[in-house]
């Protein structure tokens, strides 16, 4: 593939890990603007922080009552850095593992405190 | 010979995911009040929802991608909102009246109230979604809802006037009472045309890992299912309009749509009619819940597969749990099955434009679907089911607030 369309290809896109993982989506892409140097598609963002900023100030502002409301204080976002991208098709393929992505807490807390405690939640394939 | 098992498992699909609460209530009520007058709707639901599973199905088989990821991946985030709320909210509430229905069932069998059967209903179904595979709620409540053809046996013994029900498959209008008339025509159309059904039809086509070899299975599954599952409905509209109208009976309650089959076929029509109501509406309950955890996760981006043990993809499995549990409590307490049912109709048939123009852009991107983009006949049945779903959108409220009672 040569040129690629940021819009079209690769916001929104759904992303996978290294072994494969769904890991979220394109939530937002950032330009990094710095002193005598050309602006460079520097990082990709997940996380739901990310995606209510493009939703409008509004949105932001409820989100953020909403979160005061159940004391959530942590915001999980992942920034990763444009260059470990590996490929980019239908997925686009990142160069990191599912554990380290902060956007993953929720799936990971979940996982630990209420799915592996129902029986019949272990193992692979059903 | 493979090939033909699935053809054959797609359409038995189809039937049983055709006939559920909504057609079985909106249908009746139809017959018994105005005869055949309104099969024509029918048969025009029955021509949308084959057009968009048709497409839908295409569009997974060929793309390997389902209907909820490309909405999101190429309208965006800020778009993919309103499908996601607008199907979310109509899939709740038609959620709730699945359960609704098949609580209604065990109490006329049991009975014990429906609302005591709402909550064990409910975790019935999780425990499936649970332990089970896609294969196990797609084939095997499938199976067992072909017991809904029980609907053609009645309507054949009661002798309909064939002509006359012809005369019904064109469009007509009422002199009197025309708000009652099209407030039923757009709860018949809401409950054929469900977003939840094409959502479901194409993470399905990924569940099975469907290639563009299974195009041909995928237009007879979506052809020939709805033609049948829609023939049931009509057999369920005649015989309501033999049995309830000329008793000047308006379905209120599902106690009387049993008179339907009980008064043909006797106490085995009434069993029957049990069985039907009870697994048809179970296997949509489990499809619809499958729907909007699927809709949540290929929208985010999150693991989800019906055939991955819950370990492996949390968020789904909970979105499954929370949603099928909080569906229980409408009816849990005490809320009147069939006017939910009638409700969430209407509000379906006004979801509709959200996911069903977004479609006329997919199905002719040639990224997506390199040279299986629609044809013309596909592209003008698009457009009038694009241009009928803004119709039912502007005229669901007023006629919910004129004809709904």
């Amino acid at each position: 593939m040569g040129a690629v369309h940021l819009a079209h290809d690769v916001l929104d896109a759904q992303l996978v890990d290294r072994a494969q993982e769904k890991i979220g989506r394109v939530d937002a892409l950032l330009l990094e603007i710095e002193a005598g140097r050309p602006p460079r598609v520097a990082t990709i963002v997940i996380g739901g922080a990310a995606r209510a900023e493009r939703v409008g100030r509004w949105f932001v502002a409820i989100r953020r009552a909403w979160r005061a409301m159940f004391g959530q204080r942590e915001e999980h976002v992942s920034r990763i850095p444009f260059d470990k991208v590996r490929r980019i098709g239908d997925t686009i393929e990142l160069d990191v593992e599912e554990r380290s992505l902060d956007s993953e807490h929720l799936e990971r807390w979940l996982k630990e405190h209420v799915v592996c405690r129902i029986p019949g939640a272990g193992g692979e394939r059903k | 010979m493979k090939k033909w098992s699935e053809v054959a498992l797609g359409v038995v699909t189809s039937i049983g995911g055709f006939l559920e609460v909504g057609s079985i209530a909106t249908s009746t009520q139809g017959g018994a009040e105005f005869g055949y007058r309104l099969a024509w709707v029918l048969l025009l639901g029955i021509l949308s929802l084959a057009f968009l599973m048709e497409m839908t199905g295409r569009l997974a088989a060929v793309s390997k991608r389902t209907y909820a990821d490309l909405l999101r991946e190429r309208f965006g985030y800020r778009f993919f909102l309103l499908p996601l709320v607008a199907v979310f909210v109509v899939s709740f509430l038609v959620l709730a009246s699945e359960i609704g229905g098949v609580s209604i069932a065990l109490q006329m069998a049991t009975g014990i109230s429906f609302s005591w059967w709402a909550i064990p209903v409910a975790l019935l179904g999780w425990a499936l979604l649970w332990r089970g595979t896609f294969g196990i709620v797609e084939k095997g409540t499938a199976l067992l809802g072909l017991v809904a053809i029980v609907f053609a046996v009645g309507a054949l013994k009661l002798h309909p006037a064939w002509p006359a029900v012809g005369h019904g498959l064109l469009p007509s209008a009422p002199s009197e009472n025309r708000a009652r008339y099209w407030y039923l025509a757009v709860s018949i159309l809401g409950a054929s045309i469900s977003p939840y059904l094409y959502l479901f039809y194409s993470a399905g086509a990924i569940e099975d890992e469907w290639t563009i070899e299974h195009l041909g299975v995928n237009r007879v599954t979506a052809g020939l299912g709805n033609l049948f599952g829609g023939v049931l409905a009509v057999a369920a509209l005649i015989a309501a309009a033999l049995v309830l109208a000329p008793r000047g009976i308006r379905v209120d309650r599902y106690e009387q749509i049993a008179m339907v089959l009980a008064s043909p076929l006797g106490r085995a029509g009434f069993v029957l009619f049990l069985a039907t109501l009870c697994i048809t509406c179970f296997g949509s309950t489990l499809e619809i819940v499958l729907a909007i955890a699927y809709m949540l996760a290929q929208g985010f981006g999150w693991a989800w597969s019906e055939n991955l043990k819950p370990g492996k993809d949390a968020r789904f499995a909970m979105s499954y749990t929370v949603v099928i549990l909080l569906a229980a409590v409408p009816i849990a307490i005490g809320m009147n099955p069939l006017a939910l049912t009638n409700v969430s109709m209407v509000a379906t048939a006004a979801s509709l434009p959200v996911t069903v123009i977004p479609l006329l852009v997919l199905m002719n991107d040639g990224d997506i679907l390199l040279n299986h983009t629609n044809g013309w006949p596909s592209n003008i049945a698009l457009v009038i089911i694009a241009l009928l779903s803004v119709v039912l959108l502007l005229a669901a409220l007023p006629l919910q607030l004129l004809g709904g009672g």
